[in-house]
């Protein structure tokens, strides 16, 4: 473990890494089942106050480097208008600068239209993330998702029409009622639709949502045993169909790993805009108000108010890189973030790290340091003993 | 009052055999309480005497009987502890009369306890009234009564009187009976005053009150008296009789029983079973039957919340003011942090005391395995006491064990028999002798090893019985066993909570029951954690805790990445009420769950 220590001379983040921007479209035409995030129901008046707020909080927040991806999530950001979606895409393209690499718009199967499609491609989209989730009517019904197995495979048709260089699709597995056949009956089907990268979640019970509910009620049942099973059918398996596992859950065929999303999970910089979105930026992580009309007063004003304030410390940051880059299959380097943030508890860690690769649950290849697939199953307890570690007060 | 019209006598019964009934019975005839005045049981003071039907402290009263005979007499009702954990306060109690009314439930006939407490009282030489009682129970059975009264007790079947304390039949043929039959008090010609101490009470004004048999002479306000045995002098401040209230007296003479205030503070200072005598003229002998009570059953107590240490530690101490025979000390341990060691008189001790902690002092507890006082012998040394696994010496240190023993008798239907006998094989008990009590019952007489009773026995002998079992006992020899001290270790680490003193050839199945008990309720970890339990260093019983299999949670994108942290640092936070042992964090109550059980 000598190689992880950090030389004493190492500058500290010499060169600002990349930078990624998030706007958050907090429109749903309903609120599936299962899902926490902040979205409220579509007006023609929400929607302009939306367009014109994101345009004041870009005045107010201008990026000090171009920006190289872009993400629009939700919410459902394929709930707007064409022109709606071109009005937004201006801005956001006014606002970026040239260097911009990859710009991913989620969608849901029912709104998917040839206009919206058309439009996202004039303005630059490059990937398409569609949330599936299932093949399964039932399923579908079960999660409160307002589209049907056809209008799913409709929509990745129209998306493929439109030539989008990457396209996702979401899936959602551990669902009430779901065996393990049919789940594996949904990745296949998945698989055979040939898209650029997939996603697999498994069902998690958020509180605030119907979901929480109805598992509080007893109408729903957690089942931990399948859980773990479905998790290691599903990596062996699209692994084998020729999608390698980037990260906890996400899979990918080369070249079509999310940019942005590793970004993230390398702990480099993005700018959140819209209600509700995140932001870690100049020495700060914090998040925009979640209510549409108090943001759009906000910026309005010329303020721009975060909750959930956290300041963005060296330390900070090192333990989050390790909890979160562990979860990505290659690892992390342990090296390279010593550098970058010398002046984390490094010592500590490695007491973790050499613990973690004692038990199993993590090994070395090279300068890298990654959970096995094992280990990734504990990821969660696993980023628990780097902070109880590296941050024991 | 002249001593010859005084009586001294108590009631002795198994569980349940009405005597209270028959006490306040005794008082409404006499009408030293008014019915009205009567709450049910009069003489069970506590809430939970009362819930159990068990009378805990002794109450004593004195009554008023005009007899047939045209005298006024005077009756002094000693109200005894029905359990034997209490044997030692029953003797006294038994000691300060010259009669005892053996009452027996009609319809249960002779029970465990019943030939206990009359083996009790034949030995403190008392004149012995048998009562059969709840003689108007449809499932009265008063042949089988009075055969087993001749066969088992040997008392002659005519003496018994017929009873009901519910219906109030035959209470004149008993208050005539004490009358006639029980001897006036003795010794009363004694040259010198002589006043036995057979219980105290405290009170937050008064200070410990004693209560006392006067056998001879007087004792008044303002002389100095002298408590033989603890040698300690004190001066009378008030002295009383039981009406049942307390009554002010000006003097308690010879065959009174009554109460006494002094200058002491502490009931701690003042033995049952101690002679009191005056300074002046201070009696040459004791009365007889003198002995420090010591507890047998030790057990940890500890808070479940550990903020209500402060609450526990105040809970004790006021229990102990009214109860010497219990003691504790501070104590810490590894896995249940701060707590006390406690000492009992025995398991129903135990269990009350532990009760009234959580009802009446509402503090909820956790107890460790309660353990006996072992005699611990080493190499030129003198023999050292240990009741606490944990102070057991080093096993090369030790020439021999050896532990206490109780001699008991167990009631069972004969269909049981085999199954019992198995019972008591297992727990390493012999049976000494195996009586015929009627044609479906039999009484078995065993010795056991006291440590080997304390968890299950009593459970096993009611479920073994489908609950006609009954079991008495009385403390025995200490013997000689191949004891050893099992430890438990989690990670390599004793956990002092779960060391016990064993038997050799029970330490690996008990080891095995124990680890796999833990290994059920710690939690998954993400690291490989032994539960091991060793005897002399050596592992007799491993098992692992569970390894964590799956602890992972999708969807970590920008925004949630401050929730994740969130949820991360909760956990962390969790972790740290958690027990550390190594890097195994093990939630507080798992412990408690494996000790519950």
């Amino acid at each position: 473990m000598s190689e992880m220590l950090p030389m004493s001379s190492a500058p500290a983040e010499p060169v600002p890494g990349p930078l990624g921007l998030y706007v958050h479209v907090p429109f749903c035409a309903t609120t599936c089942d299962f899902c926490a995030f902040y979205q409220t129901r579509p007006t023609a008046e929400g929607i302009a106050r939306y367009l014109e707020g994101i345009a004041a909080e870009m005045r107010l927040f201008p990026p000090d480097r171009p920006v190289t991806t872009v993400f629009w999530g939700g919410g459902t950001p394929g709930l707007l208008a064409p022109s709606a979606l071109r009005r937004l895409g201006e801005l956001v393209r006014a606002y970026v600068g040239d260097q911009l690499v990859e710009w991913t718009v989620e969608m849901a199967p029912a709104s998917v239209t040839r206009a919206r499609l058309e439009a996202l491609r004039d303005v630059g989209v490059t990937r398409i993330s569609m949330g599936a989730q299932s093949f399964s009517p039932e399923l579908l019904a079960a999660l409160g998702r307002q589209h049907t197995r056809e209008q799913v495979l409709r929509a990745y048709d129209r998306v493929r029409a439109a030539e989008f260089p990457s396209v996702n699709l979401d899936l959602m597995f551990a669902l009430p009622g779901q065996t393990e056949a049919e789940w594996m009956s949904d990745l296949d089907q998945a698989v055979a639709l040939a898209p650029d990268h997939l996603s697999t979640y498994c069902l998690t019970f958020e509180e605030d949502t119907k979901l929480w509910v109805k598992l509080s009620e007893g109408r729903v049942k957690l089942d931990p045993e399948n859980e773990d099973r479905l998790y290691e059918r599903t990596w062996e398996h699209l692994t084998a169909a020729g999608y390698p596992q980037y990260e906890v859950a996400n899979f990918a065929r080369p070249g079509h790993p999310c940019l942005h999303n590793l970004n993230t999970w390398h702990m480099h910089e993005w700018i959140g805009l819209g209600p509700a979105a995140a932001s870690q930026y100049a020495g700060l992580r914090a998040a925009n108000t979640a209510d549409l009309n108090q943001w759009f007063e906000n910026v309005g004003q010329g303020r721009r108010v975060t909750e959930d304030r956290v300041e963005l410390t060296p330390e900070l940051l090192a333990q989050d890189a390790l909890i979160f880059g562990l979860r990505l299959t290659a690892g992390v380097n342990p090296v390279a973030l010593a550098r970058r943030f010398p002046s984390a508890q490094w010592d500590r860690a490695r007491g973790v790290l050499a613990d973690l690769e004692a038990e199993g649950w993590a090994e070395k290849s090279g300068p890298l340091f990654r959970l096995t697939t094992a280990g990734r199953l504990l990821a969660d307890a696993v980023g628990e003993a780097i902070l109880t570690a590296m941050d024991p007060g | 009052m002249d001593v010859s019209l005084t009586r001294n006598f108590c009631i002795i019964a198994h569980v349940d055999h009405g005597k209270t009934t028959l006490s306040d019975r005794l008082l409404e005839y006499t009408s030293t309480v008014s019915e009205r005045m009567l709450t049910d049981q009069h003489l069970d003071a506590m809430d939970l005497e009362r819930e159990r039907g068990i009378t805990i402290k002794s109450h004593p009263v004195t009554m008023v009987y005009r007899a047939k005979d045209g005298h006024d007499y005077c009756l002094n009702l000693m109200d005894t502890p029905g359990h034997v954990d209490f044997s030692y306060e029953v003797s006294r109690s038994l000691a300060a009369c010259e009669g005892a009314l053996l009452l027996i439930d009609a319809a249960q006939g002779v029970e465990a306890q019943t030939v206990a407490n009359a083996h009790l009282a034949f030995a403190q030489d008392l004149k012995v009234i048998p009562v059969i009682n709840k003689i108007d129970l449809p499932s009265a059975d008063l042949e089988l009564c009075t055969k087993q009264l001749e066969d088992i007790l040997m008392i002659p079947a005519e003496e018994a009187i017929l009873a009901s304390g519910k219906s109030g039949i035959g209470i004149e043929d008993i208050l005539e009976a004490v009358v006639k039959q029980i001897p006036p008090p003795r010794w009363h010609n004694y040259p010198r005053t002589r006043a036995l101490i057979f219980d105290s009470i405290y009170d937050p004004y008064r200070g410990a009150i004693a209560y006392a048999r006067v056998f001879s002479g007087q004792l008044k306000v303002g002389d100095n008296m002298l408590f033989m045995g603890a040698g300690q002098k004190t001066e009378i401040k008030e002295v009383g009789i039981f009406t049942p209230k307390m009554a002010k007296k000006a003097v308690l003479s010879a065959g009174d029983v009554g109460y006494i205030v002094s200058t002491i503070k502490d009931p701690a200072d003042i033995n049952t079973g101690d002679t009191l005598t005056l300074t002046r003229e201070p009696a040459a002998d004791m009365l007889p039957g003198y002995k420090e009570v010591r507890p047998m059953v030790f057990c940890g107590l500890y808070p479940l919340e550990s903020s209500d240490y402060e609450k526990l530690k105040s809970a004790l101490g006021r229990l102990r003011l009214n109860d010497a025979a219990f003691v504790y000390q501070s104590e810490s341990s590894l896995a249940l942090g701060f707590g006390f060691r406690c000492g009992f008189l025995g398991l129903l001790h135990m269990e009350i005391i532990q009760e009234r902690i959580r009802r009446e002092h509402d503090v909820e507890i956790i107890s460790t395995y309660p353990s006996v006082i072992y005699q611990v012998f080493k190499h030129g040394q003198e023999m050292i006491e240990v009741d606490n696994p944990v102070n057991l010496p080093e096993p090369g240190s030790i020439t021999e064990i050896r532990e206490p023993t109780i001699k008991a008798a167990i009631h069972i239907p004969n269909t049981s028999m085999g199954d019992i006998m198995s019972l008591v094989m297992e727990k390493r008990g012999t049976i000494e002798q195996t009586d015929t009590l009627d044609a479906t019952r039999v009484m078995l007489t065993c010795v056991l090893p006291l440590n080997e009773i304390l968890i299950d026995f009593n459970d096993r002998l009611k479920s073994i019985t489908r609950g006609y079992g009954s079991m008495d006992y009385e403390l025995g020899e200490y013997q000689p066993g191949n004891l050893v001290k099992m430890d438990i270790m989690i990670n390599g680490e004793p956990v002092d909570a779960f060391s016990s003193i064993v038997h050799r050839d029970k330490a690996p199945g008990k080891g095995r029951d124990l680890c796999e008990k833990l290994a059920e309720i710690i939690p998954p970890q993400m690291f490989k954690v032994a539960i091991q339990a060793a005897v002399d260093g050596n592992i007799i019983a491993r098992d692992n805790v569970r390894v964590m299999r799956k602890d992972v949670t999708a969807k970590c994108y920008g925004g949630d990445i401050t929730r994740k942290r969130k949820l991360l640092d909760k956990q962390k936070e969790g972790k740290k009420k958690m027990k550390q042992i190594g890097r195994v964090s093990i939630p507080p109550d798992a412990f408690i769950q494996v000790l519950k059980n």
